[in-house]
């Protein structure tokens, strides 16, 4: 049997992680809370972008009058031989299932997908260190002739194309838009046939869902094209509802989102008036411009949202450890005490049976 | 005194302005366009340069904008940019690396027409940057 001493140095480690695990908590709830104001006041561009489109396929004529065919590449579809699959994963663990999560997704994707060429661009250094161990890196031929795309030398079907971390930590608008410029260039030469998002949907801390979202092509604006999707489940959504609660965090944000809301209907509203424009440029060339943006807002959108998600994870994660390192002390201590106790009655019984043999 | 008209100007991450004023400046892709109350419903795209409110609550501001549409209404004007800031917020020295930036795109761009409209369009960006930060 463990001895006093040895139990007490238990204890006082598992306090001490327990005070980690407490603060970790606390600053994920932080985190979460901006990341959570970030993600609400960025809808009103995204709603706008969308309404725009909207309102401009209504009068732009996306199809050739004379031929049929779209006026735009990144409306086209092809059939998808070529993928590219975006994982948007976190740059640090300790988040409970978060990574996982997406990491299961993806590869089933890929799974699903295995008669196809997929390209993955690794936002999140989880992410970047599952699909470098195992696929290759992409490889160009070095030399680019001036004006030309570089040339693909493939040597598997699953390769990873690009990665980006650090993006997260610092989230701007400018990193994701570089990103989403390659993509629609890739799309425009016809070096992808799609593009997909795998990432955490935040709705709130208890609302949240790993999806897979095709952004490229763009088959009806405004409308999500969610290929597939997994929900919490009822004991994650406990959990996490648990935690929110001691790290102070509010479920449903509602004075903000009735203040939201009004904003939400008014942006919707944004460019559909029920007037003519005068169109200082040609409709067809704003749509132009428009689409890719779209791809961009879309992409943003979900960086943000996956932000929100990890810290709301890792505070999920957090508190559980708490929790559990709250209970280990517990039983440890009821462990120390008996086994002070029993050496206490030990030594009397030793004294009591001492005295009564001389 | 004219009607007030309410400009709201929107970027990825916020609505950074949401205020009422008389007129409103907004550099449209073909030109600057002033805006007043009453004005006919046109859509624009909007290119680098400045955005200026005169009266109302807005009571002369001025924002440097980049890549971004309006929409113009007789009642409002709503303008969705990429990148917004404020004259004194711009920082001359990134202003001057981006200058650099698009300068090297147009070296080795070669014969691709892309590339130079992108360092076109990066350059007019820091153009506007830096001439308006020299004028504070």
């Amino acid at each position: 049997m463990a001895n006093v001493l040895d139990l007490r140095r238990r204890i006082r480690s598992v306090r001490n992680t327990r005070q980690i695990t407490k603060a970790m908590k606390m600053v994920s709830a932080a985190k979460l809370r901006r990341a959570q104001e970030r993600a609400v006041t960025a809808r009103p561009y995204a709603a706008m972008l969308a309404s725009v489109l909207e309102s401009l396929k209504r009068r732009a004529e996306i199809y050739d009058p004379d031929t049929g065919e779209l006026r735009h590449p990144l409306l086209l579809t092809r059939p998808e031989k070529r993928i590219l699959l975006v994982v948007i994963s976190g740059d640090k663990g300790f988040a409970g299932a978060f990574n996982t999560n997406i990491f299961k997704a993806a590869a089933n994707f890929i799974r699903e997908n295995d008669q196809r060429e997929i390209d993955i661009e690794a936002i999140g250094r989880k992410g970047r260190d599952l699909f470098r161990r195992r696929y290759p890196a992409a490889q160009f031929t070095q030399a680019v002739e001036e004006g030309e795309r570089p040339q693909r030398q493939r040597s598997s079907g699953i390769e990873v194309i690009g990665e980006h971390t650090g993006v997260l930590e610092r989230l701007t608008y400018e990193r994701v838009r570089e990103l989403a410029e390659e993509i629609v260039a890739r799309y425009t030469h016809e070096e992808i046939d799609a593009a997909y998002i795998v990432y955490n949907e935040f709705k709130s801390v208890i609302q949240q869902r790993v999806v897979v979202e095709r952004v490229l092509p763009i088959l009806e604006i405004g409308a999500r094209q969610v290929a597939e999707s997994r929900e919490f489940t009822i004991e994650e959504r406990e959990r996490a509802a648990e935690a929110a609660l001691s790290a102070g965090v509010s479920l449903y944000p509602k004075e903000a989102e009735a203040a939201q809301k009004q904003l939400e209907d008014e942006t919707r509203n944004f460019g559909t008036a029920e007037v003519d424009y005068i169109y200082e440029e040609p409709p067809r060339d704003i749509f132009a411009d428009v689409l890719p943006r779209y791809v961009t807002s879309q992409l943003y959108h979900a960086t943000l949202e996956s932000v929100a998600a990890e810290h709301a994870a890792r505070m999920t994660a957090m508190d559980s450890a708490t929790n559990n390192a709250s209970e280990m002390i517990d039983s440890l201590t009821l462990t120390m005490n008996r086994v002070r106790q029993a050496a206490i009655t030990k030594e009397i019984i030793e004294i009591v049976s001492g005295a009564a043999a001389i | 005194m004219a009607d007030p008209i309410k400009v709201r100007l929107v970027t990825p991450d916020r609505i950074l302005v949401d205020v009422t004023a008389e007129a409103v400046e907004i550099p449209a892709k073909t030109g600057y366009i002033e805006v007043l109350y009453g004005h006919a419903p046109l859509l624009s795209e909007v290119g680098t340069g400045e955005v200026r409110l005169h009266g109302g609550e807005a009571d002369e501001q001025r924002f440097i904008v980049a890549r971004g549409f309006v929409e113009v209404l007789p009642e409002r004007v709503t303008i969705l940019a990429e990148t917004a800031e404020k004259p004194e917020e711009i920082d001359v020295a990134t202003a001057r690396e981006q200058m650099q930036h698009g300068e090297q795109i147009w070296n080795e761009a070669g014969e691709d027409p892309e590339k130079y409209a992108q360092a076109n369009e990066i350059m007019a960006e820091a153009t506007t940057r830096i001439e308006i930060a020299g004028e504070r």
